[in-house]
């Protein structure tokens, strides 16, 4: 448990260098979300203060602990709706389970769009619903690093790429 | 970002470059080249997706449910809701799990002579039901044999039972678990509209002013509506939430205004603010007038009792008797209700008092007034629930968009099973009940049957039904899609022994502690896994298909119910082919309903949406009842008109309700104020969200709330295990400090989810006089090192 915590909490022994945050794949992404979806849980001490401090649209380097991943909801953050947190997304106090399950979630991707051509722009192979921030997933030190995009500069990402 | 660079956007692009970040954010693009071209890509295409409630508070929040090859693997927050708009809670994220416990009951066991459980197969469980009722009936007639439901039933379930054990076993011994739940609330309806439900829906949460919540942790227990209002409050300024309340919660850290209050002292709170408001004439008298009739009822504690000490802790069937009063009644009722007495009984300081009434007396402004388990889990609760809806009519503050009373509701079809089938003990579909001739001649019409077939006399209520299991009064009764051997109050007094002569059938999907004592269990199938219809909250009846096969040998509720029905010569209630009865049988329930104001959807309207409020005239759904401009019942052309309420000449009634003291307060050798409930990630008695990884994690056990100062004085810290004891029994738990509840000097909170500390060992099974609702909030308890 403490073993899955710590790779969790993408702080730990990854402050210095971005190869542990890029490292992050799919594989370690589903074991701590119930599917493709679903909220991750909160990997840390959920008493540390107001959550968006550090899950900012951005993202922040926390010194000596690593990076707080930025918030997908985008826009939608700003919303009074949400604006609790705790709502979706809860804190992790034990490893054990009170009955084993047999749920498999839908599959985490990575998902691959289409193309209309080859060298068109992919088409968004998600629902962007809750991740209206595009650049959380697919740049910044958080980002899992087969989904990174290769032109984080150019932010107005649905300019080229719509949902399926 | 609507602009492709505007200026807030260039920001914040130019702020993630900040040095602290800028180390990570520049992406290696060779790096995710080679690792995008190293992951195949996953094929998602075989996912189905489907329209389904949630299946686990009264919200009705909207899902869509992921379905690939026969397994449900994923939910979203269905956006064409109206409930949620596409937000869920952690609990509804997480729905999937609920099917997926490795110990699903799959086949029908049967207890055996030692104690043991053997699989049976259907049939033979089916007949084994049939004999036994039948059996039971014959040497011990009617009053001898029942069922115990839920508010989680679907629609299916409920009109099921409700036809098989009134129509077919003519009996009255038919209750719904949301006794424990809702039962407050019904009798605040029905004592004020002759009508059950609310008239107003969660647009009220949009578009109000004031929410004031009454003894309600609304940001855990009804996270999705509380999201809603945070949504309003941020929109509107000068909009405000005010939390009245006996600990802190998650909800107090979002209040303009927190009111604590001693208690059980909520009901000289709300009288003090009527005081207020009649004395300094902040009343709307035009609307009195036209809509408002004055009533009061039997007043004198000893009369009344609390339905568990001396001659009532056997049975408790207190009756009201109502009569008529009048403002200037009301005056004097109020008279000694001042701020500074009200602020003695209840401890609110008297601004705050002065505060409450400026809200409700600002007659500009509209007013939503929210609550659930505090008010209706309360031995006087139908008061409460009078009180509060009281506070709207004097002001005129209802029937108007952004001024009601909302009661909220918590299991997914209390509203549109437990209450508007009517599966309770004195009750037939649409707001009818068995003591009415006309009513049960009704409804033998609509189910064929011969006239004084449902008897008239109500049977028990649910803590009464299994305190004559207990006496053996009660020799068979099913149970199912429950748990009450962990949610009963003062839970030791209804131990059984299996085999002791009764007969007890429980159906569900896991095992609990209750299929631990029962003589015959019966795989139920779940959510998804069968047709359903639920109804929630805000008169929204919500359909969903069957997505998946349930597993091993599980069956839906209605289902066994039927098959029971046509081995004991009942099959003339359930004419339906077994291919599709689900259609029909909603189509006949609807007829209860149609013209009466409680017209339902048709059944293929509802396949259609997103669920419809009722009452539906000519496919049109209503979203404020008795409403001018919304209700089509009301013919006025503003204003509102209690149509509903024909004995009280078709208005509301206000009622005058005092003050009565808790049934046990702390004394010396009890000093501590014992409340229960729950926490965001579990759900009632545990069964379903325990086994979801995510939501056991979160809350892996119960604990005990301590106050720090208490705390320091027993010399006890966080983590230490205590002892928490009543007269009745003990529970040993984790002592928590300042963690999301954090109630005052003098009281304890401990969830109620958990079956291995079960906290209802301690609690008292006092009651509430007019809905027989037990008080699960309030009893005396001591605190022990251990």
């Amino acid at each position: 448990m403490a073993l899955a915590i710590a790779a969790l909490s993408l702080g730990v022994g990854c402050s210095e260098s971005p190869p542990a945050a890029v490292a992050r794949t799919t594989g370690e992404r589903a074991t701590t979300r119930a599917y493709d979806g679903a909220p991750p849980p909160i990997p840390h001490d959920a008493t540390l203060g107001t959550c968006t401090t550090c899950h900012t649209d951005e993202g922040a380097a926390i010194a000596g602990v690593g990076v707080a991943p930025a918030s997908p909801h985008g826009a939608a953050a700003a919303a009074g709706s949400m604006q609790r947190c705790r709502q979706c997304h809860a804190p992790v106090q034990t490893g054990a389970v009170f009955v084993a399950s047999t749920f498999t979630g839908v599959a985490q991707g990575p998902w691959k769009g289409s193309r209309a051509t080859p060298g068109a722009p992919p088409t968004i192979p998600h629902t962007l619903q809750l991740r209206e921030n595009c650049l959380a997933c697919h740049s910044g030190p958080a980002a899992r690093a087969e989904l990174r995009t290769t032109h984080p500069e150019r932010v107005r990402c649905r300019q080229c790429h719509v949902p399926e | 970002m609507t602009t492709p660079l505007d200026r807030r956007t260039f920001l914040k692009l130019a702020g993630a470059a900040a040095p602290a970040v800028a180390a990570y954010s520049c992406a290696d693009r060779d790096e995710a080249a080679r690792l995008a071209s190293a992951n195949a890509p996953v094929d998602r295409a075989s996912v189905t997706w489907d329209k389904a409630p949630c299946r686990f508070c009264g919200t009705g929040c909207g899902v869509m449910v992921g379905v690939e090859q026969g397994r449900v693997v994923a939910v979203r927050g269905d956006e064409a809701s109206p409930v949620n708009k596409g937000l869920l809670c952690v609990k509804g994220y997480h729905l999937p799990g609920l099917l997926y416990g490795e110990d699903r009951l799959l086949y029908p066991q049967k207890r055996n002579a030692d104690g043991s459980f053997s699989r049976i197969s259907w049939d033979e469980a089916l007949d084994l039901i049939a004999t036994k009722f039948k059996e039971t009936l014959d040497q011990h007639g009617p009053d001898a044999v029942g069922m115990y439901g839920s508010g989680q039933w679907t629609v299916f379930d409920g009109y099921a039972a409700l036809k098989w054990v009134k129509g077919g076993l003519k009996s009255n011994n038919l209750e719904p678990n949301a006794r424990l739940c809702m039962a407050s609330a019904v009798s605040g309806f029905i004592t004020q509209f002759q009508s059950d439900e609310p008239m107003g829906c969660y647009q009220d949460l949009d578009v109000g002013d004031d929410f004031v919540l009454w003894g309600n942790n609304m940001a855990e227990m009804h996270p999705v509506l509380f999201s809603r209002i945070l949504e309003t409050r941020r929109v509107k300024p000068g909009s405000r939430i005010v939390d009245i309340a006996t600990r802190r919660t998650p909800t107090s850290d979002y209040a303009d205004l927190f009111v604590l209050f001693k208690p059980g002292t909520d009901l000289a709170l709300a009288n003090g603010i009527l005081h207020l408001l009649v004395a300094e004439g902040r009343i709307h008298t035009p609307f009195i007038d036209e809509n408002v009739v004055f009533r009061r009822g039997i007043e004198d504690v000893k009369q009344i009792g609390y339905g568990c000490f001396g001659d009532q802790a056997e049975r408790y069937t207190f009756e009201d008797q109502p009569r008529p009063s009048s403002l200037d009644e009301l005056r004097a009722f109020l008279a000694h209700y001042t701020p500074a007495h009200v602020s003695e009984v209840t401890g609110v300081p008297v601004e705050q008092i002065r505060a409450l009434a400026n809200i409700y007396g600002d007659l500009a402004r509209g007013t939503v007034s929210l609550w659930c388990m505090g008010v209706n889990q309360h031995v006087r609760g139908t008061w409460m629930n009078n009180l509060i809806t009281d506070l709207h009519l004097i002001t005129g503050k209802i029937c108007r968009p952004g001024a009601n009373p909302l009661s909220l509701t918590g299991q997914p079809s209390a509203c549109g099973t437990a209450r508007e089938v009517g599966t309770s003990n004195n009750r037939l579909p649409a707001d009818m009940v068995v003591t009415n001739p006309e009513h049960r001649a009704e409804a033998e019409r609509i189910w064929k049957l011969p006239a004084g077939t449902i008897p008239a006399v109500p049977g028990y209520h649910a803590v009464d039904m299994f305190r004559a299991l207990k006496r053996g009064d009660l020799k068979a009764l099913w149970i199912q899609t429950t748990n009450p051997w962990v949610t009963l109050p003062n839970r030791s007094r209804f131990d059984r022994t299996p085999n002791d002569g009764r007969f007890v059938v429980v159906s569900d999907i896991y095992p609990t502690p209750t299929t631990a004592i029962a003589d015959l269990i019966l795989p139920a199938a779940g959510w998804v896994e069968r047709e359903g219809v639920f109804g929630n909250t805000e008169r929204r009846t919500q359909q969903w298909n069957k997505m998946v096969e349930p597993p091993g040998e599980a069956r839906e509720d209605a289902w066994a119910i039927i098959q029971v029905a046509k081995r004991m010569g009942m099959g003339h209630l359930f004419p339906w082919p077994d291919d599709n009865w689900h259609e029909p049988m909603f189509e006949e329930y609807r007829e209860f309903g149609v013209g009466h104001g409680k017209d339902l959807a048709s059944y293929a309207q509802l396949k259609q949406t997103r669920g419809m409020l009722w009452p539906v005239v000519n496919g049109k759904e209503t979203p404020y009842r008795y409403t001018a401009g919304y209700d089509p019942y009301v013919k006025k052309k503003t204003g509102a008109h209690f149509y509903k309420a024909v004995g009280y000449g078709e208005k509301a009634a206000f009622w005058l309700r005092p003050y009565h003291p808790p049934a046990e307060a702390p004394d010396e050798a009890y000093p501590y104020w014992l409340t229960t409930g729950r926490v965001l990630e579990h759900w009632h008695s545990g069964s379903m969200t325990r086994r979801i990884k995510q939501l056991h994690q979160a809350v892996p056990e119960a604990y005990v709330e301590v106050n720090r100062a208490d705390a320091e004085t027993m010399g006890i810290k966080k983590g230490d295990r205590v002892k928490v004891v009543s007269r009745r029994g003990s529970v040993e738990l984790k002592v928590e400090i300042d963690g999301r509840g954090r109630p005052p000097r003098g009281s304890l909170f401990v969830p109620f989810f958990d079956e291995a500390y079960l906290i209802n060992l301690v609690t008292l099974d006092a009651m509430d006089n007019i809905s027989k609702q037990p008080d699960y909030k309030k009893c005396a308890v001591r605190l022990e090192r251990v």
